[in-house]
């Protein structure tokens, strides 16, 4: 905890810091006349042609969800080269060579194959 | 003393964020105070000494999964519920449920959380807690290491596969 | 924080001073980037307003201050607002945790009739045990700034800018963590100031059970890890979105991406967020693989102190062992200043030198060539450590 304190005080006064100066930003400045132009969303000045609900690729999913699997498997790695030293010294490194090995190939395989399958073609 | 209210703040805002989760009606606000709630729990697991386990939490809940569920929230363009509670007997019954599941957590929890604010003994370097379950996660729970790879390229298989249904828009022809 | 009142006054103000740091260095690399993407694209830049064009950026600051105020009619006020705040926090924080120089040792004192003991002052903000991995998990963060701000202007080029700038963000932050772990293969440990202090070394190695010292060099990792240092360097141009790779801000395509609908000083923090995460580049570049603070023969924390004591002498200044050991830390912090702007350098001029990507083209890059070459580099790596370092002889 007493390493934690200073991160969440930090944290405190950036946010501080932030709300300050767009407190002082909005003190300063005038204010947007509250008309209907004012409130349209910015296209470059061409009137809006599309309305209602945006249809928005799937394959933003996709790599969303690819990009978990393969974090996870890259966080197992962090364990393992902090003490892949020590396994060294301890006479096994071909055992843990070994073991990261066959999960590497796993993983190896997972992405060769999405590749190949061009699950995110385009992206 | 400090120990003691830095740990019951934390607390209050843990339970304070993942309450607002549940009860409020505009679906990416509830998604944002998840992300708050997630990002309190690294702090929990902090406190507790796993050290890398706040690290992992960050990185892949808060920072993964997440990121996913506000992505795809946004995606779709949901509006916030018209009602925050849904009436009827099913889900009355299902409301009773999960308050007596809540409340025998909660007991528990309380019972075996006797001495957790004594203070630790003499500091032990971090560095050992991580490098102690780096080691134990290579020899003793190799099989379950292995297996996890066997069950991440399952779940990427599948989900290529879901996304190519039939009938959908990423069908191959 | 501190044990007593002293040391946690020190270390909070402290803690401000680096993320002012932090804030201040974005007005100066604003001219900096002005002036020589000037120069690059020879031009003269900004140089009517005060010597050298330097007081352009104040008078920026005042515009940026005076803008109208103003929030997206079918918007949410709520999440527009928050997310400048929010994009300024993974940098600060991730700032925070890297090491600006040699810890300073402040000897026992007497002040205002009490006894103040003998102090270790770290010259960073904090010191997290689990330094690479907490840098790691605030950097992930920074894709809810850009999602809250793409979804907060209700504008359907600032979402799909938003969502675009999010998944380039992810795609590259697998590239980034795989360079790190060879990174932690080579030095065994994730804490900054361990990997830092390996590299004020003579530059060795184990081969075939001897080993090898090549004094004149120092042990950066630059020499043991030279691919895993440009698949990091690349993949930090992605996280903080600067060009070739600045896709969702792209002016004259998606308008101005995720942060179109903002004006005045919210889109200032926006720039703080991206300079603040330059900065945390520069960084870790520096402290991973060209030796942090540290020079090895001539400026390591052994032989600061002893380097500024005679200059110390000869200024007339306090030679005082806590006066010292300051002195040598400033040093070593000129050191890695001078390290970090040459990377900074580096990142505005590759901005202006190569053509930004295709957004096909830069997700190709990252899932098709960066991953797999960082799985080879940290296989490579791996493999030749178990070669080398394996005592043959035994």
């Amino acid at each position: 905890m007493s390493q934690l304190l200073p991160v969440i005080v930090l944290a405190i006064f950036v946010i501080i810091f932030g709300v300050t100066l767009l407190f002082l930003a909005s003190l300063i400045s005038e204010k947007a006349p509250d008309n209907e132009v004012q409130d349209e969303s910015y296209e470059c000045g061409l009137p809006s042609d599309t309305s209602g609900p945006t249809k928005i690729p799937i394959k933003f999913y996709l790599t969303a969800i690819l990009f978990i699997l393969f974090d996870i498997e890259i966080i197992f790695m962090y364990p393992w080269a902090l003490t892949y030293n020590d396994f060294l010294n301890g006479g096994a490194g071909v055992y843990i060579l070994a073991s990261m090995g066959v999960f590497l190939a796993v993983f190896v395989f997972g992405l060769f194959w999405e590749i190949k399958s061009k699950a995110l073609e385009w992206e | 003393m400090w120990e003691a209210i830095a740990f019951y703040s934390l607390a209050f805002f843990l339970v304070f964020f993942a309450f607002k989760t549940i009860t409020v009606p505009n679906p990416i606000h509830a998604a944002l105070y998840l992300v708050l709630t997630m990002i309190g729990l690294g702090a929990a697991f902090f406190n507790l000494g796993a050290q890398f386990i706040a690290g992992v939490q960050m990185i892949v809940y808060a920072g993964a999964v997440m990121v996913l569920f506000v992505m795809v929230l946004m995606l779709f363009d949901l509006k916030a519920e018209l009602r925050s509670f849904s009436k009827g007997l099913f889900s009355g019954g299902l409301k009773v449920m999960s308050a007596a599941l809540l409340a025998g957590l909660a007991i528990g929890a309380a019972n075996s959380s006797v001495a957790i604010l004594d203070t630790q003994d003499a500091a032990k370097p971090t560095m050992d807690v991580t490098r102690q379950l780096g080691i134990l996660l290579y020899t003793k729970y190799l099989y379950a290491f292995e297996a996890l790879g066997i069950l991440l390229l399952a779940v990427a298989v599948g989900v290529v596969a879901v996304s190519r249904i039939k009938g959908g828009t990423h069908a191959q022809h | 924080m501190g044990i007593d009142s002293f040391e946690f006054t020190v270390n909070l103000l402290k803690m401000i001073v680096i993320f002012m740091m932090m804030v201040q260095i974005v007005p100066l690399l604003v001219w900096v980037e002005r002036r020589g993407s000037a120069f690059i694209q020879n031009r003269l830049g900004p140089n009517r307003v005060g010597p050298l064009g330097l007081m352009q950026l104040l008078a920026d600051a005042v515009k940026f201050l005076t803008k109208q105020e103003f929030v997206p009619g079918r918007g949410y006020p709520a999440l527009f607002y928050i997310a400048p705040v929010v994009a300024m926090i993974p940098a600060a924080l991730a700032f925070g945790a890297i090491p600006l120089s040699m810890p300073v040792n402040v000897d026992a004192f007497d002040w205002l009739g009490q006894h103040w003991g003998p102090y270790v002052f770290k010259f960073q903000s904090y010191e997290i045990g689990i330094g690479i991995v907490f840098v790691l998990g605030v950097s992930s963060l920074a894709a809810f700034g850009v999602l809250l701000a793409g979804y907060g202007s209700n504008n359907k080029y600032a979402l799909f800018g938003a969502l675009r700038a999010s998944a380039q963000t992810i795609s590259y932050e697998l590239a980034m963590g795989l360079a790190i772990v060879g990174v932690i293969l080579l030095f065994g440990s994730f804490n900054f100031a361990d990997i830092v202090n390996a590299q004020a070394a003579p530059l060795n190695f184990m081969l075939a059970g001897h080993k090898v010292e090549l004094g004149f060099l120092p042990n950066w990792g630059i020499f043991f890890q030279p691919l895993g240092a440009v698949i990091l360097f690349a993949a930090m141009f992605a996280e903080t979105n600067r060009l070739p790779f600045d896709l969702p801000e792209a002016e004259g395509e998606l308008v101005a991406g995720y942060h179109t609908e903002y004006a005045g000083f919210k889109f200032n923090m926006f720039f703080i967020g991206e300079y603040g995460h330059m900065l945390v580049a520069s960084a870790l570049m520096v402290t991973f693989y060209f030796g942090g603070y540290t020079l090895y023969p001539f400026l390591t924390p052994e032989t600061a102190p002893k380097i500024m004591a005679p200059i110390a002498a000869m200024f007339g200044w306090s030679t005082t062992s806590t006066a010292v050991s300051l002195l040598g830390a400033l040093l070593l912090h000129v050191v890695l200043l001078v390290k970090m702007v040459i990377f900074l350098w580096i990142f505005i001029h590759v901005r202006w030198t190569l053509p930004r990507f295709r957004y096909d083209q830069l997700m190709d890059l990252g899932w098709r060539k960066m991953l797999p070459w960082a799985l080879f580099n940290t296989i490579a790596t791996a493999v030749l450590i178990l070669v080398m370092r394996h005592n043959w002889g035994a």
